[in-house]
């Protein structure tokens, strides 16, 4: 018998062997239990296989003689046969080949990952969700919404509690603060507020019907109070005369016409984010970062610091 | 041709890394000379913006700002559009940072005014609670250098082809132009009626007066700087 074939039934039997102490010592036997079996038999097929394998090439290597036609090209000595390509590789070749072209025009460029892509998703998800979970608020809903996009939005510059931080920014618990009254009166408004085309125009445009000519400086500053309280205490006349016209004699606005200046209301805010807005105290910048939700939201959260 | 490649290493040596490189090349440069491009809307510095970005550089600004916003949800809900490397074509250098101890600035003139940096400046504790940004009031006072500045834009105008006194597309489609005067005083001239737009908004009466008096404090310069960030 050849050395190899009986060093490959040597390995066998000493594989069995030690498959053999190695389950039969477990609990459950050899027999008993069918995973145990079927590891037994496993173990012995593939140590059966390898020891096939590996005898069979040995052999080869020792006995096959080289055959076949040379090819002309020769590195340093090793030469190579003209023998016909496997089928295999044939086929695997062209197979790559396909898969190739494929992943070059369609592959990697639809399934490439991107950051960009990524990010996209993410927004997506979330914007899905978020309009889902939102769909239909509630006041209450939308206040609280609000208030954490105030904290984080506004509150750089108005304030955790809205009050503007000493005049740095509008004071928001209330409508508006005598100050500005008096600025727009001076200076007039151009902000475009709740779709209105006309301008608020200057002090030189200001009649006062009562006395039938321009608002003077002693009326400003009274009306200026008078608005800044609430439409409350002396220049109820002053207002009648010269403000109400637009703003209404209750000062709450007409569509199209002129802003609320009694109160807050939620589109009057959503029209602040949406165009920023400058007057006495200085410059606010638009925040069209904020989804419509979210200003809406917003809305009714600074509408309810003042209610 | 490859038999005598093969008996000299060192020539094979050099062939493998030409054909590595080429293939780098290819991979990397279009690409590249793509995304350096000014994105739209990307406009060069003026000459006050540009000494407002010296002074941001001097009191190194960039050691806890970033101007970098990630493709991250959390990152464009508070800081705006993720960046895009075509906004920095006018950076010279870029300001990226690595480290956020204070808030992303890259967009900050869209969600921040003159008269809040101005507040900011003087006293950041005042407007934001609990920040431990230091107050930065010798800024109110120290002129800037507009004349760094202007050899600056002269340099990049010529070095780097800078379009500066030609058309940029805008955003919305138009075109707008930066000027660069072409003289110091004139450009002095142009920071001055920059700076005396930013005066208008604030506040501190020392530095309007100093405006008033033909001087531009650093203040306004980098106000005008953040203000540009957009």
């Amino acid at each position: 018998m050849n050395k190899v074939t009986l060093t490959g039934i040597i390995a066998m039997i000493i594989l069995a062997g030690a498959t053999y102490l190695a389950i039969g010592m477990t609990k459950g036997g050899l027999g008993g239990d069918i995973v145990n079996t079927l590891a037994v038999a496993g173990a012995l097929a593939l140590a059966a296989i390898t020891i096939f394998v590996v005898v069979k090439y040995v052999r080869q290597m020792q006995t096959d003689k080289a055959t076949g036609e040379l090819a002309e090209e020769n590195w340093d000595g090793i030469g190579e046969y003209k023998n016909e390509l496997p089928i295999g590789w044939a086929v695997l070749f062209m197979g790559v080949t396909v898969w190739a072209i494929w992943y070059f025009i369609a592959g990697y460029p639809v399934n490439a990952y991107s950051q960009i892509g990524e990010y996209n998703e993410e927004v997506a998800a979330h914007d899905a969700k978020f309009n889902a979970q939102f769909a239909n608020m509630d006041d209450a809903t939308k206040t609280e919404m609000g208030e954490s996009i105030f904290l984080v939005n506004c509150a750089p510059c108005h304030g955790i509690n809205a009050d503007g931080i000493d005049g740095k920014a509008a004071d928001l618990n209330r409508r508006v603060s005598a100050k500005t009254v008096k600025y727009v009166v001076e200076h007039g408004s151009n902000n475009h507020l709740l779709g209105t085309e006309m301008p608020m125009p200057d002090r030189n445009g200001l009649f006062n019907a009562n006395t039938n000519a321009l608002i003077t400086d002693a009326e400003i500053d009274t009306v200026a109070n008078y608005v800044a309280n609430g439409m409350k205490g002396d220049g109820a006349e002053i207002f009648a005369g010269t403000c109400a016209a637009c703003h209404g004699p209750d000062g709450k606005g007409q569509p199209y016409v002129a802003p609320d200046i009694a109160g807050f209301t939620p589109e009057l805010v959503v029209n602040v984010l949406n165009n920023g807005k400058k007057g006495a105290i200085g410059h606010m910048p638009a925040f069209n970062n904020l989804t419509d939700v979210q200003k809406d939201a917003l809305g009714h959260y600074i509408t309810s610091l003042s209610e | 041709m490859f038999h005598w490649l093969e008996k000299h290493p060192f020539f094979f040596a050099v062939g493998v890394f030409l054909t590595i490189a080429f293939a780098g090349l290819v991979e990397v440069l279009p690409n590249f000379a793509q995304a350096s491009q000014p994105t739209i809307g990307t406009k060069p510095y003026t000459t006050l913006q540009l000494a407002g970005r010296h002074v941001y550089i001097k009191n190194s600004c960039n050691a806890c700002h970033s101007q970098l916003i990630r493709p991250f949800k959390a990152e464009t809900d508070r800081y705006g559009h993720y960046s895009l490397s075509g906004e920095y074509a006018y950076d010279r250098p870029f300001l990226w940072g690595s480290k956020r101890t204070g808030p992303d600035l890259h967009r900050v003139g869209a969600y921040r005014t003159t008269d809040w940096h101005e507040n900011h400046m003087w006293d950041p504790a005042a407007v934001v609670p609990g920040s431990i940004m230091p107050a930065y009031r010798w800024m109110f006072k120290n002129p800037a250098n507009i004349d760094t500045a202007y050899a600056e834009q002269l340099t990049v105008k010529k070095v780097f082809n800078v379009p500066y006194n030609k058309e940029i597309p805008t955003k919305d489609g138009g075109t707008t132009m930066v000027k660069l005067a072409d003289s110091l005083d004139g450009a002095k001239a142009d920071a001055l009626a920059e700076a005396k737009r930013i005066a208008a908004d604030m506040k501190d009466q020392d530095v309007k007066d100093m405006v008033a008096n033909g001087q531009i404090p650093e203040i306004v310069a980098l106000i005008a700087y953040l203000n540009g960030l957009k």
